[in-house]
């Protein structure tokens, strides 16, 4: 069972190193956000501090390649409902799952590997973590590459078009990073904000990834995040399963 | 019997409404035998796809029942899928990973270990005069290369029986012969076939025994020998200037014609010994003063035996 999916990331994973240019791509925009965007945040942080700014900010910006990163992922997949590569696959021995586990988890290693860097740029730029704290962190992204990945290809699988995707993704995304207040905590607007932020998971990953890198190890929102978290990656890979199973019908 | 099919049947429903279905296939009976090389013939939207993904479990049939290798497509699926190999129409071989890679999943997830998993994708990059081109990303392979690389991935686990849909669309007359040379080892070593293709000359050289589908029903079942001895040994096929009805009586009424079958402006008399009758048909025709502007003597193929039971040839079926 599991060992289908390892195989199925190793061969993803190999795929990935042939062309490890792109996934950098990917990180330069957090960059320029943490070299650019933050110095303007110094007032509007209590405290204002290099240090405070930054572990306001950083989660957020890990969280965003988190979330545009993976989203995407499902057109990857796309391509290979077409070429047979899925059909092959599905009336294969294989263990369902592992088509698309194998998948996420090469985008989530990917992904872990992007937010390690953003970490180190953020810590040359004054931010202070422990190294639990960072750790966490990496496997918050990693949870919200996998429920982001495992529910875009779920979509990509059920529509099978790549114009309804990219409107559909795109109509998604711009909501989900307002409303979890990427850029700057909900806690900040009025309630009638937090009360919607509450019902976006990506609200819950930002807090948590706050409360970690201002060292709060012990924060409610930390648990909460990560069970949330599960449980939605868990519903997703049914989702993605399931449709996979429509392929031929 | 390594595959018993029961009034297979798959309607497909897109979109909303009764007026989305398509009855892809309407009631399909087959027996094929253990290491028996069996063909599916015909025309382009006839069901064949349909028909094979069924059976190799892709897509569930709406009615009717079907045992590959003893094991039930719909309650056993997952004992089915361990006992075939399947290569669809579109091939299945991803295009950014090098083609050696695709061999070598295929042989992991099948259970071999890496060391065994890599000297079968050696073996079968041998057989398949694949060797120099396996380490390129597939997407820079011709389509014959990729085709073939296709079939390979197919043959990983040396299954008993094994699938291939329209194995030989896009290849060049070299490769084709490569290709039905593979298969013909492949019943020398014990292992089924099911293909499924539109060419005539393909079923003919190829497999033991064949059905021939139309608008998702068999029409014919059979060897091609059988099959071509059903309709008649030759066919005479004469255009007439004018007066193609008269014509067509004329043949019909004469002793040796079996049948007659009008294909826009050509006549085909069926007969059982072409080299005896043709002089006759000539003699019958100058009778009534009917002008001929051509005339051919040929052996009866499998395209006649789709004439005789659609009213179509094959060629102009799709
Ligand atoms: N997933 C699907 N949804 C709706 N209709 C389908 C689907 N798959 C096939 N069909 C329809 O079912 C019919 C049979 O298709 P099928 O692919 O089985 O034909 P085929 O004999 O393999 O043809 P070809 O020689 O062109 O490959 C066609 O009319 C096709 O349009
Ligand atoms: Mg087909």
């Amino acid at each position: 069972m599991f060992k289908d999916a390892t195989l199925v990331l190793g061969y993803e994973l190999r795929g990935l190193l042939r062309n490890p240019i792109w996934p950098l791509f990917g990180i330069l925009q957090p960059i320029l956000y943490l070299a650019f965007f933050a110095p303007l945040l110094g007032s509007t942080v209590p405290g204002g501090s290099d240090q405070e700014v930054l572990a306001m900010f950083t989660p957020g910006m890990m969280l965003m390649i988190a979330l545009f990163g993976s989203m995407f992922a499902g057109f990857s997949v796309m391509n290979d409902t077409r070429n047979g590569v899925l059909e092959r696959l599905v009336v294969s021995q294989i263990w369902r799952p592992a088509i698309i586990l194998g998948r996420v988890l090469k985008d989530a290693v990917a992904l872990v590997i992007q937010a390690a860097i953003i970490i180190a740029i953020s810590i040359a730029l004054g931010l202070r973590v422990t190294l639990l704290a960072a750790l966490l962190m990496l496997g918050l992204m990693a949870l919200t590459g996998l429920l982001a990945g495992s529910f875009s290809y779920a979509l990509a699988l059920s529509i099978r078009d790549e114009n309804a995707m990219s409107q559909i993704v795109q109509f998604l995304a711009m909501p989900l990073t307002l409303i979890a207040g990427l850029f700057l905590p909900v806690s900040l607007g009025p309630g009638w904000l937090g009360t919607i932020a509450q019902f976006n998971p990506l609200y819950y990953a930002v807090e948590a990834g706050r409360s970690l890198f201002r060292g709060d190890l012990g924060a409610t929102t930390i648990p909460l995040a990560f069970a949330i978290f599960v449980v939605l990656c868990a519903l997703t890979l049914i989702w993605s399963v399931r449709s996979l199973r429509r392929l031929g019908t | 019997m390594i595959i018993e099919a029961h009034e297979l049947r798959k309607t497909f429903v897109s979109g909303r409404g009764k007026g989305n279905e398509v009855e892809a296939v309407r009631g399909i009976d087959l027996e094929v035998a253990d290491g028996e090389v069996f063909a599916v013939l015909g025309p382009n939207g006839a069901g064949k796809t349909t028909t094979v993904r069924m059976l190799a479990t892709f897509t569930p049939p709406t009615s009717g029942r079907a045992l590959v290798n003893g094991f039930d497509i719909v309650k056993q699926a997952d004992k089915v899928r361990a006992s075939i190999g399947y290569v669809s129409q579109s091939g299945g071989v991803d295009d950014l990973a090098p083609a050696i890679e695709n061999l070598m999943l295929a042989g992991r997830i099948a259970g071999m270990s890496k060391a065994q998993a890599k000297a079968r994708a050696e073996e079968l990059m041998e057989i398949f005069a694949l060797g120099e081109i396996g380490n390129r990303p597939a997407r820079t392979l011709s389509g014959g290369q990729k085709r073939r690389f296709a079939v390979a991935i197919g043959l990983v686990a040396a299954p008993p029986l094994i699938f291939l849909d329209e194995p030989t669309t896009g290849l060049d007359p070299q490769n084709r012969a490569n290709l039905w040379e593979e298969v013909r080892k492949l019943r020398a070593q014990g292992t089924s076939v099911l293909l499924t293709t539109h060419y005539l000359d393909e079923a003919d050289a190829l497999c033991d025994r064949l059905v021939i589908v139309d608008h998702g029903r068999i029409v014919a079942e059979g060897t091609p020998e059988a099959l071509k001895k059903e309709v008649a040994g030759d066919v005479v096929t004469v255009k007439v200037a004018d007066r193609i009805e008269q014509a067509r009586a004329l043949l019909s009424a004469e002793p040796y014609v079996r049948e007659v079958v009008q294909e826009d402006d050509l006549l085909r008399a069926y007969l059982d010994d072409g080299e005896r009758g043709l002089p006759s048909v000539l003699r019958a025709l100058d009778r009534d003063g009917l002008v001929i502007q051509s005339i051919t003597l040929s052996r009866a193929t499998l395209d006649d035996v789709f004439l005789k039971h659609t009213g179509r040839s094959l060629r102009d079926a799709a």
